[in-house]
């Protein structure tokens, strides 16, 4: 990733990284993006191979979501603006 | 086939005719204003030039609705929800990025516009039209909210709607500019994945 790590407060983060949560950004399927579009994202953004980019970009379309990323939690912030600012319809959870 | 983006070797030439650029021109500074912090009213000003009035929204009709969370339903697409379970991590979340989400999508918006007022012939440089595929992509976002599509199924009828002329006058001309608007950013797409 070319974005710096910004750091932010959160006086729960440290607690959920010793307890080694894993935490998820999700994308959720919409009918506006393209297929095309949306696997384009996964490849710049991630750095996705293009087999792996629509894999998960079919998993979106087919199964209605699908995990995009997985890390701290900080980093699945930064995944899930991210993916806000490509327009593209996501969100974080602590995995389960 | 004189395709809409063409790659070149200085980066994405637009073949788009003025008065087609003209249009997206118009439509980013919409979007631009759409996005102005504060400036949320309730009749959006994409909506005004494709002649839709935005839908009755009132959010004092849902109680459990975040106070933050943008009451134009096209506006909190472009800016969501980023936690689904923990309304206080959203909100949190919300806290934390709106503000530069607004102000990134702002100047993607103002970077294309710019580009695509440009004197003929025009050449998108990497940043240009990474920008405007970000942009044309809010850009039918808010269409796409006007125009009510929920569902994939939604998206699917709009070309068969729009050709037996299945809806009133303006959504007719929203769903014809949204169909051409969907076009481009296939063809931008291609050339920018061709660029790299």
């Amino acid at each position: 990733m070319s974005i710096a790590p910004v750091e932010l407060e959160k006086p729960d983060s440290a607690q959920e990284l010793a307890r080694d949560v894993p935490w998820v950004t999700i994308v959720w399927n919409d009918p506006i993006n393209t297929m095309s579009y949306v696997t384009y994202v996964f490849q710049s953004y991630f750095g996705y191979p293009r087999a792996k980019a629509e894999k998960l970009m079919r998993d979106v379309h087919e199964k209605g979501r699908a995990v995009v990323s997985t890390g701290s939690r900080e980093e699945m912030e930064r995944d899930t603006e991210a993916m806000h600012e490509f327009g593209l319809w996501a969100t974080f959870r602590k995995d389960d | 086939m004189r395709l809409p983006f063409k790659t070149v070797r200085a980066g994405i030439r637009v073949n788009l005719d003025s008065p087609e650029r003209m249009i997206l021109v118009q439509l980013l500074g919409q979007l631009d204003e759409l996005l102005d912090d504060g400036l949320e009213v309730s009749q959006d000003p994409l909506a005004a030039i494709v002649g839709v009035s935005g839908r009755d929204f009132d959010p004092a009709s849902d109680p459990e609705a975040d106070p933050e969370r943008p009451t134009d339903p096209a506006l909190a697409r472009l800016l969501p929800e980023g936690n689904r379970d923990d309304p206080e991590a959203s909100a949190e979340y919300r806290r934390l990025t709106e503000f530069g989400l607004r102000a990134r999508k702002r100047s993607s918006a103002r970077l294309a516009a710019q580009a695509l007022a440009r004197n003929s012939p025009v050449v998108l440089s990497t940043d240009e039209a990474l920008a405007l595929m970000k942009a044309l992509t809010d850009v039918r976002l808010v269409l796409g909210e006007r125009l009510e599509l929920r569902t994939d199924e939604d998206a699917e009828k709009l070309h068969e709607r729009l050709w037996a002329e299945d809806g009133n006058e303006s959504w007719l001309a929203t769903a014809s500019i949204y169909e051409v608007l969907t076009s481009w950013q296939e063809y931008l797409i291609a050339a920018v994945t061709k660029h790299r």
